[in-house]
């Protein structure tokens, strides 16, 4: 029954001729393609006035590098790095975010008011991501404000004696930008507190209201990633500086893409691949032995050996990465080594495994598998033991064997497990099995042209050459970025196939 | 199909899988024990290593038996254990801390997005997820801790940053909504139950193997950490014992330290190779005892883990 009169209300709500929701949106379209406009980089955001003193307190002559006296938000950086006025860097990176998130979200918006389909909750979708368009313009807005009053007291602080006066202040566009986006987002709101009571929904501060204690929950969660994850993604702009200890992290001087040019022309490729190839190779290989043996596990009758065998396969998962190293050193050291003393006894000649690096890529490979077998062997067994009784004995019936019955009925259903298993794993392509990496291999030059990937380069530059930190920054954001592009297709091609399975 | 039919195929598909049966049967086994060796024989050669004499090891190398039982390498560490003392006790105080107070900020945040009243739990649980597909990498991360909080060398940097992983947050949720049906927590909500005593009364006393099991997670990783103390860590009063492990095996000097130290009271010397043998028996005691005990656990959240993908 309130399904039904839900789906009425709903029906008619949608269909109600709300002329001020129609007229609203299609002023709403035409506001964000003129913040659009206004926010890309053809319009001067802040002008420089008195360029001359404040060419002279930076000590450049704007002549000589290059460097103009208007400039959109967007293309600040580009003062910043002509003039090497490092203090200005940091605060100019957060402006061109906020513009380039404004630009982002209000496309999103305006793509979706073009599509136009209202979902369950009518339009109330498409306000939050046009509330959210209006508030990022309208920081952004305030930001070029309030970066203009920042660059002057910086610049005046930089020589006390010339007295430059307010050399920075923003050019009618910001006004622009934030007088409209304050209006529209008025005009959202307004909007939106009408859909709303169609749909029984409230916003957040009443949901605050009736939920405190949830929020309260929250807290310790919020600050951890905060500090963790949220607060550190700042850190990208170290990426694009020249770190020195003098200036200090946020007002090393700007140096562009300075830092991602050097990586490109010395190891960048060289990381990628070793990265790559061994992500795959473990994909692969550890997948299929997984599904192996956890097919051959579940096959297994008897208990006490199929208990013990599981027990045995998950050990190495239990011993931290330092004793692999143990382990590994015991097995191949060239003169007391395991495998040396083997040959050795036998007369052979002696392998010498830390100085050979044609060797490193199969014994990483060897040795994540070993690692990861139990774990992996267990999640697949998980959903083996989920599978009915019904189907076996339905093609046993039907004169399958056991082989038939693995081919036909085990493994397609362990296909979506295997699906979102390769999901995870394709989405952290870009990051490195570090600390197998690190312990196996160290500190070991040698071999670091097949086993350094792009984890262990990081944590080397980081604790040993912390003046190259720029670098380290720039091949961490590559990672992040490229990992985030990989997950972002990979989902998008799962869930244009078979939604289930997607991600988000 | 009629009853007859039905019988001649049973009759058939019993001789056939008779057949296959055999042969699977040897292969399944015989590569279930070859790979449960190889998973166990490098313990073997290390726990072996530990007791041999230094001096054959030097001339023979390692094998799978003790050569010449001794004690040596076992001696050795504890002439003078104070160090590695120390390391155990700050392990156990960072498992012991960091277990602890994860295991409440992972319930309730866990609570908290298991509720579906709650208007915001899908954006909590995309801001919580999102941390596993982007970040700002490493540098940032580090400085964050050191530069801007100046928190090098605390005890609090070594376990803050492992109380939580979004993982853990999923899993412990998938337990809360397993156990837990959500018509029991509204019908205490009708009751007048606060949600701080739905967590307490009602979810609490029945979570008990989402507990143990993101505990042992939590847990293991703590003991099994040395990246931390390597970045962290000023001094060894505040080291890791598997760092401490680490350093001892990768530098001949810590081993020399060791024997000078030996020195000034009386000279002892140091079994260089069998005395990292030793050391790793020594850190991963602790997690091969407990292993049996909470394999179980393990797998449980492996499982559920995998279940919900």
């Amino acid at each position: 029954m309130t399904t039904v009169t839900a789906n009425n209300s709903l029906a008619v709500s949608l269909n109600k001729p709300v002329a001020n929701r129609r007229f609203g949106l299609l002023i709403s379209l035409f506001i964000s393609v003129i913040i659009v406009l206004l926010t890309l980089p053809f319009l001067n955001w802040i002008l420089i006035g008195n360029d001359a003193k404040v060419a002279k307190s930076l000590g450049v002559s704007f002549s000589e590098v290059g460097a103009k006296t208007g400039y959109p938000a967007i293309l600040f950086l580009d003062f910043v790095q002509k003039t090497g006025a490092g203090k200005l860097g940091f605060p100019a990176a957060l402006l061109l975010m906020l513009c380039v998130a404004s630009i982002v979200v209000h496309v999103l918006f305006i793509a979706r008011l073009l599509i136009n389909k209202p979902n369950k909750k009518g339009y109330l979708g498409l306000f939050s991501i046009g509330k959210a368009a209006y508030i990022l313009t309208i920081l952004s807005g305030l930001g070029g404000i309030g970066y203009c009053i920042y660059a002057n007291v910086t610049v005046e602080a930089l020589k006390k004696k010339t007295v430059i006066g307010n050399a920075f202040h923003p050019s009618w566009v910001v006004y622009a930008v934030l007088v409209i986006g304050i209006a529209a987002y008025v005009m959202i709101k307004i909007m939106e507190a009408e859909e709303r009571k169609l749909y029984h929904e409230h916003g957040l501060l009443k949901e605050i209201k009736k939920n405190w204690i949830l929020f309260i929950f929250l807290i310790p969660c919020f600050i951890y990633f905060l500090i963790n994850n949220y607060l550190p993604m700042s850190g990208i702009y170290f990426a694009f500086t020249r770190f020195n200890f003098r200036d200090g992290l946020f007002s090393s001087p700007f140096v562009g893409l300075d830092n991602f040019e050097y990586l490109v022309k010395s190891d960048l490729w060289k990381l990628t691949r070793n990265t790559l190839l061994y992500n795959i190779a473990f994909i692969v290989l550890g997948n299929s032995f997984q599904i192996f043996f956890a097919i051959l596990v579940s096959q297994c009758g008897v208990r006490w050996f199929k208990r013990t065998s599981q027990t045995l396969l998950l050990m190495p998962h239990f011993v931290s990465y330092v004793i692999l190293k143990v382990l590994v050193y015991n097995i191949l050291e060239y003169k007391m080594g395991v495998i040396n003393s083997a040959i050795a006894a036998a007369g052979g000649e002696r392998i010498d495994f830390y100085n050979t690096p044609a060797w490193w890529p199969f014994l990483i490979t060897f040795f994540n598998l070993w690692k990861g077998l139990g774990y992996g062997t267990v999640v697949y067994l998980a959903t083996i033991m989920g599978i009915s009784d019904e189907y076996y004995e339905a093609a046993k019936i039907d004169g399958a064997n056991i082989f038939q019955q693995i081919r036909f009925i085990t493994l397609p259903l362990l296909k979506p497990t295997f699906i979102i298993l390769l999901l995870y794993a394709i989405g952290g392509i870009f990051k490195g099995q570090f600390e197998l990496f690190w312990q196996m291999v160290g500190s070991n030059g040698m071999l670091y042209n097949v086993t350094d990937i792009l984890d262990t380069y990081v944590y080397r530059v980081t604790i040993s050459q912390p003046l190259n930190m720029g670098w380290s920054t720039a091949a961490g954001l590559y990672q992040s970025v490229f990992g985030l592009i990989v997950v972002m297709i990979t989902n998008a091609i799962i869930k244009h196939s078979n939604p289930d399975y997607a991600l988000f | 199909m009629s009853k007859e039919e039905k019988v001649v195929f049973k009759g058939g598909t019993k001789i056939k899988k008779g057949a296959s049966g055999i042969t699977f049967d040897i292969i399944k086994y015989a590569l279930l024990t070859i790979a449960s060796i190889i998973c166990v024989v490098p313990f073997i050669l290390i726990i072996s290593g530990s007791f041999s004499s230094n001096e054959v090891i030097m001339r023979e190398g390692y094998g799978f038996l003790p050569k010449e039982f001794t004690t040596e390498a076992y001696q050795a560490i504890f002439k003078y254990p104070q160090e590695i003392l120390n390391a155990y006790e700050m392990t156990i105080y960072y498992t012991g801390v960091g277990t602890a107070v994860g295991l409440t900020v992972i319930v309730l945040t866990a609570y908290v997005i298991s509720r579906k009243t709650f208007k915001y739990r899908n954006v909590v649980s995309f801001l919580i997820y999102f941390t596993t597909i982007f970040g700002g990498g490493m540098v940032p991360w580090y400085l964050m801790y050191t530069t801007i909080l100046g928190l090098k060398g605390s005890t609090f940097i070594i376990w803050f940053p492992a109380i939580m992983t979004p993982f853990f947050v999923i899993l412990m949720r998938t337990f809360i909504t397993g156990s837990v049906p959500d018509a029991i927590i509204e019908s205490a909500k009708i009751d007048g139950a606060g949600e701080g005593k739905i967590l307490l009364r009602i979810v609490l006393p029945v979570l008990g193997p989402g507990l143990a099991t993101v505990g042992l997670f939590l847990a293991l990783g703590y003991w099994n950490d040395w990246y931390r103390s390597s970045l962290f860590s000023t001094s060894k009063s505040t080291y890791e014992l598997q760092f401490y492990l680490y350093n001892m095996i990768n530098s001949a000097k810590a081993l020399q330290e060791m024997s000078e130290s030996g020195a000034g009271v009386g000279a002892i010397s140091v079994p260089s190779q069998t005395t990292k043998l030793a050391m790793a028996v020594v850190t991963t005691g602790p997690v091969l005892l407990f292993y049996p005990f909470v394999q179980k656990y393990f797998v449980s959240g492996i499982t559920v883990g995998a279940v919900k993908g």
